[in-house]
């Protein structure tokens, strides 16, 4: 199964379709952003802000102090929900290596139930048990991301290399020797694979969370950017999110993948 | 021991396994469904609507034509939805790999923001450009699923099969005819692993996508139900959700792709 961050891979062209490939490319950009500001002149700023009036709230996002606080809350919470989603999924993929007899419970039970549940269900129920806070906006993205945690993890784990764990044991009788030495190092690849598409979803739907589960953070400021009629704001959080999650792809998310590789 | 009664006690092994597995399974779930009723005991009602309410508040949904709509209204947007993003998704790969030189434009520029785009981002963005209606819910769907099926086709077209394509030229296919008995059939696994994933994610945005730009849909009666504190259509709505996702996966999607894994030699 393909996934929607897979790194794309360049064909083969000679030196001038590359030529063409890169002005086709470059091209599109520059063409949507003059398309966008000639749309931006003849329609009214409540619709569409000009590219620099939305350029402008992308910086203050990163430097006025208020602003750079709800985006500094958004990344810690997507980092510590990503940390603990890979966590919890971690866990339950490996129960059933430990109980076999747990195996329907995680993979019959637990893992279609959290996969099929609606985000914005956990996100309404969230704020009505827990009340508008910090922790139901991460417990919001936690239960989110645990699904897709859980199944890249499991799918590492059928596929281990058997031959290299027969091996192992023959070698010693402790488990969590074997676990530590063998095991983890042998899913490493998956669990790149869990962070990358966790990271994913957490930016791109388990923001939810945010616009519901507190006062603080980017989706919080979408939230109010709509309602208080700022559509500058609401085009910089989106493009604030775009830059947000290519430099932890470019920064983090693509040396570990090499590191994994090697 | 013979070789006979060494497979019998494997057997018997396995299937002793295969019913303990079961027994926890069900087990598991009874053992939810009382602690939700037992929790429901001690919970104010406006926090958890108990099992047994759940079933009522069902009951009475299913038999009240409005709210039906609704749920006719929200599969009307992930089918939509899902065949457009089917449609563009596909399309922008065949173009990237038939004409090389677009590929960079498309997997290098169109596909990355795409992926980086947030739901919620599409979903208010498009309340503002088209207010709120079926086209925004649609459209705010779309836009999410467009990426995972660009991507999954790109996968598709690298892997066909080289050999079976220079098979059909050397049996004289035509362009046209290769394309159409050769390529097409080979990518039917990838469609349909399109499909169903498209199925899953659609779920998760096109609730937010009608609660926030739409009238109508599940989305659209989550709001109402969270305004007037009415827990039980929460309830039901997610219980819906969950049975539609759950069935449509398990008994739709999940034995036509393993047909298909088996027709087509693809994992």
């Amino acid at each position: 199964m393909a996934r929607a961050d897979a790194p794309a891979s360049a064909p083969a062209l000679s030196g001038r379709q590359r030529l063409v490939a890169r002005l086709l490319a470059d091209g599109l950009v520059v063409a949507a952003i003059l398309g966008w500001w000639a749309m931006a002149k003849s329609l009214p700023a409540s619709v569409l802000p000009t590219p620099a009036a939305v350029a402008e709230q992308v910086w203050l996002l990163f430097t006025d102090s208020v602003y750079l606080g709800h985006t500094a809350a958004s990344v810690l919470r997507v980092i510590l929900s990503v940390a603990l989603a890979l966590f919890i999924g971690g866990l339950l993929a490996l129960l059933p290596a430990a109980l076999p007899w747990a195996h329907g419970i995680v993979h019959q039970r637990i893992k279609p139930f959290l996969n099929s549940f609606p985000s914005i269900g956990w996100a309404i129920l969230a704020v009505i048990w827990f009340r508008v806070s910090d922790f139901t906006a991460i417990f919001v993205q936690v239960a989110i991301l645990i699904p897709f945690c859980l199944i890249n993890i499991s799918e590492g784990l059928k596929e281990l290399d058997r031959e290299a764990l027969e091996m192992a044991r023959s070698f010693t009788r402790s488990r969590i020797k074997i676990f530590f030495k063998i095991t983890i190092p042998l899913l490493l690849p998956y669990i790149v694979g869990a962070l990358r598409i966790a990271y994913g979803v957490a930016w791109k739907i388990a923001l939810v969370s945010e616009l519901f589960g507190t006062g603080t953070g980017i989706g919080y400021l979408m939230g109010e950017a709509q309602q208080s009629a700022k559509p500058a704001l609401l085009y910089a959080c989106c493009f604030a999110i775009v830059l947000i999650f290519f430099a932890g792809e470019k920064l983090v998310l693509d040396p570990l993948s090499r590191r994994v590789r090697r | 021991m013979s070789a006979a009664s060494t497979i019998a006690a494997t057997t018997a092994t396995a299937r002793r396994a295969d019913r303990a597995d079961w027994f926890a399974a069900h087990a598991f779930t009874l053992l939810v469904i009382a602690a939700w009723a037992y929790a429901a005991t001690q919970i104010p009602p406006i926090a958890l609507s108990g099992p047994w309410t759940t079933v009522k508040a069902l009951g009475a949904f299913l038999g009240d034509r409005n709210q039906l709509a609704h749920m006719v209204y929200s599969l009307m947007h992930v089918g939509i939805a899902i065949a457009i993003s089917f449609f563009i998704g596909n399309a922008l790969a065949f173009l990237a790999h038939y004409a090389p030189v677009t590929a960079l434009m498309v997997h290098g520029r169109i596909s990355p923001f795409l992926n980086a785009f947030s739901g919620i981002g599409w979903a208010l963005l498009s309340l503002l450009w088209l207010g709120a209606n079926h086209l925004t819910v649609i459209f705010s769907i779309s836009m999410v699923l467009i990426p995972f099926a660009l991507v999954n086709m790109k996968e598709g077209l690298a892997t066909v099969d080289r050999e079976l394509i220079e098979m059909g030229r050397s049996f004289g296919r035509a362009g046209f005819k290769r394309f159409t008995r050769i390529v097409v059939p080979s990518l039917y696994p990838f469609m349909f692993a399109t499909l169903r994933i498209a199925f899953g994610v659609a779920w998760k945005v096109a609730l937010t996508a009608e609660l926030i730009g739409g009238g109508s849909g599940f989305g659209y009666l989550f709001d109402l139900a969270r305004q007037d504190y009415r827990t039980p259509i929460l309830f039901v709505v997610i219980l819906l959700i969950i049975l539609f996702v759950y069935c449509a996966d398990r008994f739709g999607f999940e034995p036509i792709q393993r047909r298909l894994q088996r027709h087509y030699g693809t994992r």
